[in-house]
């Protein structure tokens, strides 16, 4: 890979695997590169592997084999210090949304600005704007733990791209909304990525990716299968 | 800047959020400042004592000849070698017959047939007045002995010796509630620390997903081992205040005023003991994030 590709590319794997015990495949010698600024849907069936290749991606779990190089870093190398600082680059929903329930709303979604050293306006401002754009502004003092699932999924996703990261990572982010609230999200996406946001978004909800021109990628049993369009996902030889 | 506001207001809401369970911690931390700091009061006090008393410390060294200039200045040198001294006088036969004869008042008559030169010359060593000084009496006296032309050395043994020990006893005490202090202080912060990251588990690992960096995990707990010190020793050193108030209005009648007056620490020896509470909380909390949250 080039310099210049490589300044280009947002997610770059090689060969990624990883086996559950006792002998689940959840990812099998996938291989792949995002570049910056697109907006990728990452589908197939329930425990197909999203969420596990997700999770590697933030560095919550690391591949058993292969390669992945997040931003210019490689993870399996990374120092702990790039690492933290690598993740305040990155925005991630969480399918269990990992929320604070005994925190406000506001509070929840401050955490992921307060750990880059936002300024006080900043978050109250960040924090209002995501409210009023996922109609969720007069929870805002509200217990995230009273809220309902959907309320919650939603501030989650707000936490996630609060701090306005270079990469969203969003798993089954319209799981427990309806069909119109899961349009707000899929606005609030669209609207980071025409700002040159790099997003991939996990999802089994056709209709958020239903639109032309839109890019996914399926992956079955831990491999990649179909895409869209075709040119997204490595040959089988992996490196160059 | 911003790193500052972040991280006092995140110490701020650890603290409004596990303030009770740290009431225990600053109640011990404060009992062990208060217990160390009496005993290190009654022994300041102590040593005040020991430098108000007066002649009964100086040593009296009785010669066999009376010495010459040379020789004085030569004992003088001598006696400078092992300790520095307040004063030295040289006692000449005359004098200690005019002293005695001054003593003696009336019966002054019974020195009549009595040569005036039947004292023994004498040199009068009056030692520095502190403890250095005073617990080295002994060997001083041993030294003195050890010159030549010496008949005997004198001090008030008894006394000194007395006083002595009981300074040593106090000096042990001193040290063991020293210990105490640092040993509970430390534990109660590394309990208390425990407590905290126990109760902010899942706060503490969603930071660590959004990528919190390690000052800013860690600084809280520093800050807030240190507000602990900072509170704990203030408000122990308050109530030693408040028992020494107490015992001077209900026992000053009854002390020998001139020797005991007892008084309190200064202001500095005051900061000093809440820097000390201080640093010495804030290293605990240190060592036990360090160890608890391996961060
Ligand atoms: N920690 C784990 N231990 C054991 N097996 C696991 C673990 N995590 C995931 N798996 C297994 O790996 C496979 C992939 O799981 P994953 O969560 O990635 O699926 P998914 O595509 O996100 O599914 P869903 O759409 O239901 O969220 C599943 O078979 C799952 O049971
Ligand atoms: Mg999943």
């Amino acid at each position: 890979m080039s310099g210049e590709e490589k300044k280009l590319t947002m997610i770059d794997l090689a060969r990624v695997s990883k086996t559950f015990p006792p002998d689940v495949h959840a990812l099998a010698d996938v291989s792949l590169r995002i570049r910056r600024g697109e907006m990728i849907f990452l589908t197939g069936q329930s425990g197909a592997g999203k969420t596990t290749l997700l999770r590697m991606l933030c560095g919550i779990d690391c591949p058993d084999k292969g390669y992945i190089e997040i931003a210019g870093y490689d993870l399996s190398r990374i120092s702990g210090g790039e690492m933290q600082k690598l993740r305040r680059r990155i925005g991630v929903a969480y399918q269990d949304f990992k929320l604070l329930p005994d925190k406000t709303v506001a509070q929840n979604i401050a955490y992921s600005m307060e750990v880059s050293y936002r300024s006080r306006p900043f978050i109250r401002s960040q924090t209002e704007k995501l409210l009023t754009e996922l109609h969720l502004l007069d929870k805002q003092d509200a217990l995230a733990g009273k809220l309902s699932r959907g309320e919650q999924q939603r501030v989650s996703i707000a936490r996630a791209v609060a701090n306005e990261p270079e990469l969203i990572l969003a798993d089954e982010p319209t799981g427990n909304l309806d069909a119109e609230t899961a349009l707000l999200v899929t606005q609030l996406f669209r609207s980071y990525n025409e700002q040159g946001t790099t997003l991939l978004i996990a999802t089994h909800d056709q209709a958020i990716y239903d639109f032309p021109g839109s890019k996914v990628i399926k992956i079955e049993n831990g491999r990649l299968a179909i895409q869209k369009p075709p040119t997204l996902v490595k040959k089988a030889e992996g490196k160059e | 800047m911003n790193f500052l506001l972040a991280v006092f207001s995140q110490t701020w809401r650890s603290i409004a959020e596990t303030w009770r369970t740290q009431l225990l911690s600053l109640i011990t931390i404060t009992l062990s400042v208060l217990i160390f700091t009496f005993f290190y009061l009654v022994y300041s006090n102590a040593l005040q004592v020991g430098s108000r008393l007066d002649n009964d410390l100086r040593l009296i060294v009785y010669l066999d000849e009376q010495p010459d200039a040379n020789l004085q200045q030569e004992y003088q040198h001598k006696i400078e070698k092992f300790d520095q001294v307040e004063r030295i006088e040289f006692v000449g036969k005359l004098e200690a017959y005019d002293r005695f004869k001054g003593q003696l008042d009336d019966s002054q008559d019974v020195l009549k047939d009595i040569p005036k030169d039947f004292l023994p010359p004498s040199i009068e060593i009056y030692p520095r007045r502190n403890l250095e000084s005073l617990s080295r009496i002994k060997g001083f006296s041993e030294y003195l002995e050890t010159m030549p032309g010496v008949l005997k050395v004198q001090y008030g043994r008894e006394w000194v010796e007395r006083f002595y020990s009981f300074i040593q006893l106090l000096r042990v005490v001193v040290f063991l509630s020293g210990s105490l202090l640092i040993l509970t202080t430390t534990f109660m912060i590394g309990h208390s620390i425990r407590l905290t990251v126990f109760s902010r588990k899942k706060e503490l690992e969603l930071l660590r997903l959004v990528g919190a960096s390690n000052s800013y995990i860690r600084v809280p707990f520093f800050l807030e081992g240190a507000l602990l010190g900072a509170l704990g020793s203030t408000a122990g050193i308050a109530a030693l205040y408040l028992l020494f108030r107490w015992i001077k209005t209900n026992f000053a009648g009854q002390a020998a005023q001139g020797m005991f007056s007892f008084s309190f620490f200064s202001t500095s020896s005051v900061c000093m003991i809440i820097v000390l509470s201080i640093l010495l909380c804030a290293g605990g909390s240190f060592v036990s994030i360090r160890k608890i949250l391996s961060v």
